[in-house]
Formats: C-alpha cells, sequence, structure tokens
C-alpha cells in the first residue's frame, strides 16, 4: 500500500473512531446533572471555588437548591436563570457570551487568529523576497555543523 | 571561532546587516508597536490602582425591589409549622443566622431591642432563619439570649433563593412583600429603626409600587 | 535580638544593593569600569545581610519567640518543628524575606559566573538590573512588609499557621521551588536588559542566559505541579487546579517562559525574532510581578490570597516601572536590533516554533485576561461578573489540544524547509500510533470528543517524542538522552502523560458523598468502600485526630478531621490511594452522629497519578536538557552531526537519522555555498 493511502485510511480511522466515540449512550443521572451545573456556579463565600467542589453552607444550600430544580424536572439553563435572580449574575462562573462580558470570549479568540494572520502576512512576504544567498551566518552555521569548531557547534560564538 | 562569530564584546547586531540580502529594517515599527502597548498598560494599571479591595465592595442583592421567597418550615421554638405566605402583613425582618457564627451572637441583642422597639410600634415583625445549625442548639441559644420571634428551620433551599452567601444576613421585606433591603453583617436596632423609616417614607408616595430604594 | 538581627539584616542587604546600584551607575556613566570589581563586595553583602535575616526569622520562629508580630502572628508552641520551618513562607512578609534569600542567591551566583567580566557592560548593566530588584525587594521589608516588627506585650502563644499548610510536607517544599522559578526568571531578564541598553542583542547574551532560564523553569514546573499535588492531597475536593488567581499567576510567567525557551532557537539558529526573545523575556518577569500584586493586593478574591497589606499599591508602581522601563527600551531599541531575515516555509521547525509562539502568548493571554476581567468588567462596566474554572477550561482545551499536535509534529520537521514527503514517512508510525490509541479507546468504552482527541493526540505526540529519543541514542549512545532537544524530546513526554491525566481525570471522575453506617460500604466505578470504624486521638501534641477506617477494594485508607490546638475549625484531611488507573479518593465530610454514620465523599477518577509521574518526567528532562555541563560539545542533534568526533560513518548511514540533524535536512536545503 503507498504511503498516501496509508494516510487516508488512517484519516478514514480516526473519523470513524471519533464518530462513534462522541455518541453518548446513557442519559445523565440526577446526581451527575447536579454535579455539572454546580461547576459552574460560585460559591459565594469561597473565592473562586464551584459549588461542587465546596463544602461551605451556602455551598451546600446551592447544591440542595440545583438538586430540588433537578428533580422538578426544570432545564439546566432555568436553573442557572434562578440562581442569577437570587444571587446576581457574577454567580456564574462561566461569563455570559452576550454584552460587555462577552468581550471576555471574544477578544482572546480574536487576538490569536490576529496573531496567526500577522504570521500568514509575514510568511507571504517572506516568500516574495527573493531568496537570500548563503551568508556568512549561513555559511559559518555550515561549517559548525560539519564539526570544524566543535566547541561553537551552535554558531552563537562562545564567546568566553 | 568562526570568522563570522564575533566575541560577545563585539556588536555582532552589524554582522548580520552585512550578509544580508538588503539593509536591516530601521525606523520606527518598534515605537509604532510599543506606544500602544505602552497605552494599554496605563490603562491596565489605572484600573489595578483603583479597585478596591475585594472584601470592601458592598454586595447588592438582585432581589431588591423583588417579591420575597417564600419561607416554610418549622418553628424551632414552638415546634409549629411556619409559612411567610400565611404570616402577618407587617415590614418583616428576615434575619438568617447560626449559633457558630460570631457576629450573629453579637448581633442578637440589638435584633432582641429592635424586636421590642417595633412590638410596642406595631410596625416590623422578626423573623430568624436557621442557616446550616442544629435545632436544639438554636433552642439552647434563643433560651440563654432572649428572643421570642419565629425562629425557622428549612429546607435550606431557601438560603439559596434568598441569595444568602454567609450569616448574619438580614433582608428588609415591606408589608407587600417585597424585598427593601439587603444588609450583609451585624446589625444594630437604631440602624435598623433607621432603614424601616427610610424606607417606609421611600414606598409612601406611591404606596407598594416596586421601587429600588433602600440599600442597606 | 531576633527582631534586632533581622532587621539589621533587611538593613544591610537593602544598603548594599543600594550601594550595587550607586556602583554600577557611577561606573557606567563616569566610565570608571574599575569600579566594577567593588560589585562582588556588594553582592557579599547583601547574601550576609539576607541570610541573617533569614538566620533571625528562623531563629525566632524555632525559639518561639513572640515578641516577633511575625511570629506572634504565624507561629504556635504546638506546631511541629518542619512545619515551623515553613511558616517563614506561609504569610506574606516571610514569603517576601524567602523571595528576597533567593534572589541574592541569583545574584551571588550570577556575580559569580561572570566574576572574570564584571567590566562588560552586558554584564554590569544585568547586575544592576538585578540589583535594583533586590533592593525594591529588600525595600519592602524594611517598609511596608517588615517581617520584623515587634509587639511591646508579646502573647504567650500564637495560633500558628492556617491549618491547610500544617498537614503535608509539599507545602513545605512547594513554595521554595515555585520561588527558585519565579525569581530565577530575574537572570535572564537583567541580561535582556542589558542587552538592550549596551545594544548587544545578538547570540552572544543568549549563550549566558540560556542555561539560567531553564533552571528557573524547571523550577517553576516542579513548583507548579507540587502546588497541584498539594491542592489535591490535602484541599478535599479532589482537584489539583482550580484557575485560582494565585495559580494562574503562576502559570503565565511558565507559558511565555516556554514560549521563550522554543522561540530561543530561531534565534540561535537564524538570528531572528531578536527583539520578540528579549520581549518575551521581560514579560516573564514582569508577570512574575505582576502575579505577585494580584495575589497580595486583596484585589482578587483567592483561596490563598494572604491578608490585605499595604505592599499592593507599591509593587504595582513596580510593576509599572518594569514596563515603562523595557517598552522604553525596547521602543527606543528594537528597530536597530532587528535582524534581517526570512523563513523559507511554514512547514519548517521554526514555522512551528512561530505557531508554538503564537499558541503560548496566546495561552498566556487567555489566562491573564481572564483573570482580571472580572476587574475590568467592573471598572469599565459596572457589572459584577466571575470569570471561573469553566472558562478557563473552555479555552484552554482548544489551545492545549493544539499544542499536543504541534508537540507531534514540530520535531519531525526538519529546520527551513520540509517535503511533504519527509515528513509523511517521519510522522507515519506516530499518526498510527495515536490512531491505534483513538481505536483502543472508544473499544474500551471511552467516550467524549475532547477526551479522545487529547488521549490520541497525545498518544501520536509521545510516539513522535519516543521516535527522536530513539534515534538519537541509537546514534549516539546514552549522549542520545541529553543535550537540549534529547532531553527536551523527555519534557515534551511528561507534558504529554500530564496532558493524558487531566483530560482523563477531568473527564471522567465519578464523586458521590455517601452516609455509611460501620459495616457499611458503597461501591463507586467498580471500587468498594467499606467503613470499618471510627477512632479518636491525642497521640499526636500538635493536634487532635478524628479518623475513619475505611477499607477500600481491601486496603486500608483513613481519612481524617484534624483539629489543631489553637485553631478553632476542624480541618479535613482526605486519604488517597492512587493507582496506574483509577485513583480513589476519600474525604471525610462529618464524624459519626448519633447513630454512628459518617459522611464521606468518594471520588473516582482515572489518571491522577500521570499528572504527577508527568512532573518528575518533566524534571528529569529539564535536568537531561541542561546536562552537557560546561563543556558543551556537538552532541545536541539541534546544532550538530550526531557524533562529530567518534563515529564519522554515523553521518552517511543515518538515512532515518534524527530530523535535526543536518545531514537528514540536507537534501530538502536550498543549495547553500560550501563551506
Amino acid at each position: 500500500m503507498s504511503r498516501r493511502a496509508l494516510w487516508v485510511l488512517l484519516g478514514l480511522i480516526v473519523v470513524v473512531a471519533l464518530v462513534l466515540g462522541t455518541r453518548s449512550g446513557e442519559a445523565r443521572s440526577t446526581d451527575e446533572r447536579v454535579q455539572a451545573i454546580g461547576r459552574g456556579v460560585r460559591c459565594p463565600t469561597c473565592a473562586g471555588q464551584s459549588v461542587s467542589t465546596s463544602d461551605a453552607p451556602a455551598a451546600k444550600a446551592i447544591r440542595s437548591q440545583i438538586r430540588a430544580d433537578v428533580e422538578a424536572g426544570r432545564s439546566d439553563d432555568t436553573i442557572r436563570a434562578r440562581l442569577t435572580a437570587s444571587y446576581g449574575d457574577d454567580v456564574l462562573l462561566n461569563p455570559p457570551r452576550s454584552g460587555f462580558a462577552g468581550l471576555v470570549w471574544i477578544v482572546p479568540v480574536a487576538a490569536v487568529v490576529v496573531a496567526f494572520g500577522g504570521l500568514a502576512l509575514a510568511f507571504r512576504r517572506w516568500e516574495r523576497a527573493a531568496p537570500a544567498g548563503p551568508s556568512r551566518r549561513d555559511r559559518a552555521l555550515v561549517a559548525a555543523a560539519l564539526g570544524q569548531d566543535p566547541d561553537d557547534s551552535h554558531g552563537e560564538g562562545s564567546g568566553r | 571561532m568562526t570568522a563570522a562569530e564575533p566575541d560577545v564584546d563585539d556588536v555582532d547586531a552589524g554582522d548580520d546587516a552585512d550578509s544580508a540580502p538588503r539593509p536591516a529594517p530601521r525606523g520606527r515599527v518598534a515605537a509604532l508597536i510599543t506606544v500602544p502597548i505602552a497605552l494599554v498598560l496605563v490603562v491596565f494599571v489605572v484600573i489595578l490602582a483603583t479597585r478596591d479591595p475585594a472584601s470592601d465592595r458592598e454586595v447588592e442583592s438582585p432581589l431588591l425591589g423583588q417579591l420575597a421567597p417564600r419561607i416554610e418550615g418549622t418553628n424551632v421554638l414552638t415546634g409549629r409549622p411556619f409559612d411567610s405566605a400565611t404570616f402577618d402583613r407587617r415590614w418583616l425582618l428576615v434575619n438568617f443566622f447560626a449559633t457558630w457564627c460570631v457576629p450573629c451572637v453579637q448581633e442578637h441583642p440589638e435584633l432582641v431591642a429592635f424586636q421590642r422597639g417595633q412590638a410596642e410600634a406595631g410596625e416590623a415583625n422578626v423573623v430568624s432563619v436557621v442557616f446550616d445549625d442544629q435545632p436544639d442548639a438554636v433552642e439552647r441559644f434563643f433560651a440563654r439570649n432572649g428572643g421570642d420571634w419565629p425562629v425557622v428551620l428549612t429546607d435550606d433551599t431557601v438560603v439559596a433563593q434568598w441569595g444568602v452567601a454567609g450569616v448574619p444576613e438580614s433582608y428588609l421585606v415591606d408589608p407587600g412583600g417585597i424585598v427593601r433591603a439587603k444588609l450583609v453583617g451585624g446589625v444594630t436596632a437604631a440602624g435598623l429603626d433607621r432603614l424601616v423609616a427610610q424606607a417606609e417614607g421611600a414606598i409612601a408616595p406611591d404606596a407598594g409600587a416596586p421601587d429600588t430604594g433602600g440599600g442597606g | 535580638m531576633n527582631a534586632a538581627l533581622g532587621t539589621a539584616g533587611v538593613a544591610l542587604a537593602l544598603a548594599a544593593s543600594i550601594g550595587g546600584v550607586l556602583t554600577v551607575v557611577v561606573a557606567q556613566s563616569r566610565r570608571r569600569p574599575l569600579l566594577l570589581r567593588q560589585v562582588p563586595s556588594f553582592v557579599a553583602l547583601a547574601v550576609l545581610g539576607a541570610v541573617m535575616a533569614v538566620v533571625a526569622m528562623q531563629r525566632a520562629l524555632i525559639t518561639r519567640d513572640f515578641s516577633v508580630e511575625f511570629v506572634a502572628d504565624n507561629g504556635s508552641r504546638a506546631t511541629a518543628l518542619p512545619f515551623t520551618i515553613s511558616t517563614m513562607w506561609s504569610a506574606l512578609e516571610g514569603s517576601i524575606l524567602l523571595w528576597g534569600l533567593v534572589l541574592v542567591g541569583y545574584l551571588a551566583a550570577v556575580t559569580w559566573k561572570f566574576r572574570s567580566r564584571l567590566t562588560d557592560p552586558l554584564v554590569a548593566w544585568a547586575l544592576l538590573a538585578m540589583f535594583v530588584v533586590t533592593a525594591f525587594f529588600f525595600g519592602l521589608m524594611a517598609g511596608p512588609a517588615n517581617p520584623f516588627r515587634t509587639v511591646a506585650d508579646p502573647p504567650a502563644d500564637g495560633p500558628g499557621p492556617n491549618p491547610l499548610l500544617q498537614d503535608n510536607l509539599l507545602m513545605a517544599f512547594h513554595p521554595p521551588m515555585l520561588y527558585l522559578g519565579y525569581v530565577g526568571f530575574t537572570v535572564p531578564f537583567a541580561f535582556a536588559i542589558g542587552a538592550l541598553v549596551t545594544g548587544r542583542a545578538g547570540e552572544g547574551w543568549l549563550v549566558e542566559t540560556r542555561r539560567w532560564t531553564l533552571f528557573a523553569w524547571g523550577f517553576l514546573t516542579v513548583g507548579i505541579v507540587l502546588g497541584a499535588w498539594w491542592s489535591y492531597e490535602v484541599l478535599g475536593w479532589g482537584g489539583y487546579w482550580a484557575w485560582d488567581p494565585v495559580e494562574n499567576a503562576s502559570l503565565l510567567p511558565w507559558l511565555t517562559g516556554t514560549a521563550y525557551l522554543h522561540s530561543v532557537m530561531i534565534q540561535e539558529r537564524r538570528g531572528m525574532l531578536r527583539v520578540w526573545n528579549l520581549s518575551l523575556l521581560c514579560a516573564t518577569f514582569a508577570l512574575t510581578i505582576l502575579g505577585t500584586f494580584l495575589t497580595r493586593s486583596g484585589v482578587l478574591d483567592s483561596v490563598h490570597a494572604f491578608t490585605e497589606s499595604a505592599i499592593g499599591p507599591i509593587v504595582l508602581g513596580f510593576f509599572a516601572l518594569i514596563v515603562v522601563v523595557t517598552l522604553g527600551l525596547i521602543g527606543w531599541r528594537g528597530d536597530t536590533l532587528r535582524a534581517p531575515g526570512r523563513i523559507d516555509s511554514p512547514l519548517s521547525r521554526e514555522g512551528a516554533f512561530l505557531a508554538n509562539n503564537v499558541l503560548f502568548a496566546g495561552f498566556a493571554f487567555v489566562v491573564l485576561f481572564g483573570t482580571v476581567f472580572p476587574l475590568l468588567a467592573e471598572a469599565l462596566n459596572d457589572r459584577r461578573v466571575s470569570v471561573g474554572v469553566p472558562y478557563f477550561n473552555r479555552m484552554a482545551g482548544p489551545i492545549g489540544l493544539m499544542l499536543l499536535f504541534l508537540m507531534a509534529v514540530a520535531p519531525a520537521l526538519p529546520w527551513r524547509k520540509a517535503s511533504t514527503e519527509t515528513l509523511s514517512q517521519r510522522l507515519l508510525w506516530p499518526a498510527w500510533f495515536g490512531t491505534g490509541t483513538v481505536v483502543a479507546c472508544v473499544v474500551a468504552g471511552v467516550r467524549g470528543l475532547v477526551p479522545l482527541v487529547a488521549f490520541g493526540m497525545g498518544a501520536f505526540a509521545a510516539a513522535a517524542a519516543v521516535r527522536q529519543v530513539v534515534l538519537a541514542t541509537r546514534r549516539s549512545g546514552w549522549r542520545g538522552l541529553v543535550g537540549r532537544t534529547n532531553g527536551g524530546m523527555i519534557v515534551h513526554l511528561g507534558v504529554v502523560l500530564i496532558a493524558v491525566g487531566l483530560a482523563a481525570s477531568g473527564s471522567f471522575a465519578e464523586q458521590t458523598e455517601a452516609r455509611l453506617g460501620p459495616g457499611e460500604s458503597r461501591t463507586v466505578h467498580g471500587h468498594e468502600v467499606a467503613f470499618a470504624s471510627f477512632t479518636e486521638s491525642d497521640r499526636d501534641p500538635t493536634r487532635t485526630i478524628r479518623e475513619a477506617d475505611m477499607r477500600v477494594d481491601g486496603t486500608t485508607l483513613a481519612p481524617r478531621l484534624q483539629r489543631f490546638p489553637n485553631g478553632s475549625q476542624e480541618v479535613g484531611k482526605p486519604a488517597v490511594r492512587y493507582g496506574v488507573g483509577d485513583t480513589v479518593y476519600l474525604a471525610l465530610l462529618e464524624g459519626p452522629r448519633a447513630d454512628g454514620t459518617i459522611l464521606v465523599r468518594i471520588i473516582v477518577q482515572p489518571l491522577v497519578a500521570w499528572l504527577w509521574a508527568g512532573g518528575l518526567v518533566m524534571l528529569v528532562g529539564t535536568a537531561l536538557s541542561a546536562f552537557p555541563g560546561r563543556r558543551r560539545r556537538g552532541t545536541e542533534p539541534t546544532s550538530a552531526p550526531s557524533d562529530w568526533s567518534r563515529a564519522p560513518s554515523a553521518r552517511v548511514t543515518g538515512t532515518d537519522a534524527d530530523a535535526d540533524s543536518d545531514e537528514t535536512d540536507r537534501p530538502e536545503r536550498e543549495p547553500v555555498g560550501a563551506p
């Protein structure tokens, strides 16, 4: 089999495996849902911990509230909305995606995209620039690489 | 040492320039990049410098101006059921407390004084809600420290519905069942009296209309 | 007596560092280089002062000298000796003292290393920068963060350190390691300043600082992993990383430092990215100071925050000073320092390093922005928001997966330009290994996109790293394990272990709270947890222990509740049984009620042990990277043919040789001039 075919085969296998692997079978239990929602809710008295990980009384109370709501058949979003109605928006550890707080999601992604865009531009510019002939540094590198000066193999000058 | 590798004592920037296809870039690129970064960082530092410490920030409750969540449970002192929906339609001070909490112990005499004063004026009632505590400890606490208003043992979901973070926290609810003020930390009888008077004044003109006045 | 000795030590170190600053300034501005020969005496005095202060503090702690306020606030008669020693860094003033000690240690090491070149302007400016930083920290101790304040009326006993800090010996090691890393970045920063001031931003200063950076980075890595380990063993909620501001503050310099360790190779090899590399080092150092501000000033809520103190504004001012100076220098010098050059192809080692830098810088930006965003939102929008674990996980996840992918591909990429041919040949079996892992996981019942992709990428990256190491050792024997590139591959293996551990333990934790009576048991994820009996003892004079005797699959685990004599609160101490696969974690939440039942939190998490193992592997890899001591020979494949001295024939036979080595690169290079 050619190498190319091996890569195509590999791609196929990965896709099939991932598709099979992401089909979640069982529905989530109440415990799991309470845990999952609780991980996104800030424990109001304990700086930075979620109610799922805290044993502070307020965290326990919020867990009971989430459990009661889950058992009452409310949706995750409704449960979260009910909590923000009593504790305020900042009880959710996941900042909202709209409004000013949405910036926390957008700005870093935009920054990374812009940085990669800049990199792509730089590569295009480099590509258009005439290929450089071997510079003295290149020669030195080659010379060093060929072992002429083992003490200066990095071509950076030992300087001592 | 090869010829191309200057001693570190030399300025070696020139070394690259002579072998480069084009001259080393000169100009104001660095300034153009650093100045905006510097400006952003200046704003950043100013913001950081003007922040208050986290602990000093006053908590505002989203419940202000909203209908107070219902409190259902058992009155620890009498053993009878309690339901805020059927409770006396007067101003209500809902106080979340625990016997293990030092500021709660400290504020208790103030609550007793406030309740005694208001009971005479007939203006306000006090209801205490037990926060993460045992009923027998609460009973002993009230026997020792006085106070004969309803002390309610509820499901702890009530704590979450009121948005209580820690104890003591107190909420002032108007006769229409609207939350008017939230107080974090210990209270004083005088302060509570003033608050009730203020809140009454604030809602008197348009009796009962939800308005968000009366912050703690 | 202790207070006087300590105050004298702080004053001496402060005076010596100011003296050092003045000496260097005068020598440089008046062109009197011979003055620089006085620098070692100032360094010696600073070391003496710092050691005096630390000895005084330790003596005060150990002899329980409660007339020193720090000891009165943080010490106690009942604390065991190791924790008495570590009490020094359990609160703000003492931790600054530790910072100062580590800093003068680095100062002395730099001075010793460059003792014969003190008159070199680059070294002189670097020493000036270090003296300024030293003066700042001892200035803090002489002023608002004075560890040797006295109390007029010494109490008979103190409260002792926070109970959580007396639980585990890891706490004795985690902060010093972290500080060795944090403070260590002062050295490359100082040389970066020297390079900027003197305009010698060529490759010379890199050689000077590369190993220092690696050293600092290694300690920071160990410090972070130990911190995570400590959280896991002590805090009782079964987590090791909460994206808490303090944790983020330690991660930030690690991220920019990691970016630097990669991009510096482009500079060494191609002479490019000089200004970028200098900026990364300056940013790394500035972030250590910013982290100190964020976590010590009380502006952010944090589990770790020390009590508020007055040092906030001063540290922020120092941060502003660093920013102004470094940005000013870069703006002034930047254009003359830029080296011309081009990178031939994105599909090359350079291209991979650039992508790596974008990702690491982006990662650092995410962490910084998320950490300070609540403050920004409040200042600019008057709204309160929380930015917590779910945000950071969602943002860091994709970046982490992309980094894993780069880690798999980059080692197979040659410098300058790769042909798809070569790449396909070199990556084929690592890619198949990754694929096989995904398939095996799916067959074994693992579900979920993120963990599956993480496992697959991890296996791919691990196979790529192993391939490099195997090729290198086949070529050069044991030397194939040392040197930067090969050691770097070992570090990569450690990172893969940690990444896989994070993905698995984060995605597949099973947690429950069980109320058990004696003899009862609960099965969680196939592990039977039984409660046998409950004991209470005060055999340990430093604490009262209430212990549940539990059996996990037959072996004994004993989670505890402990009360320290001076603490009012009872503090849990979880018990953990690590396995290659599942880790069983028991945290006692409530002692026995009247009916004899206890409440215990049971967490079963896969692959937690891999995190700690990964940290160890990273440490070993870092040490191997730094290994070829002072006699650096051409053993590093990045820089030289595999084995120039011993087996020239290897060059001919090495057809599948290390991608780093020049002979495999050569066919793909554009023709270069013969030497």
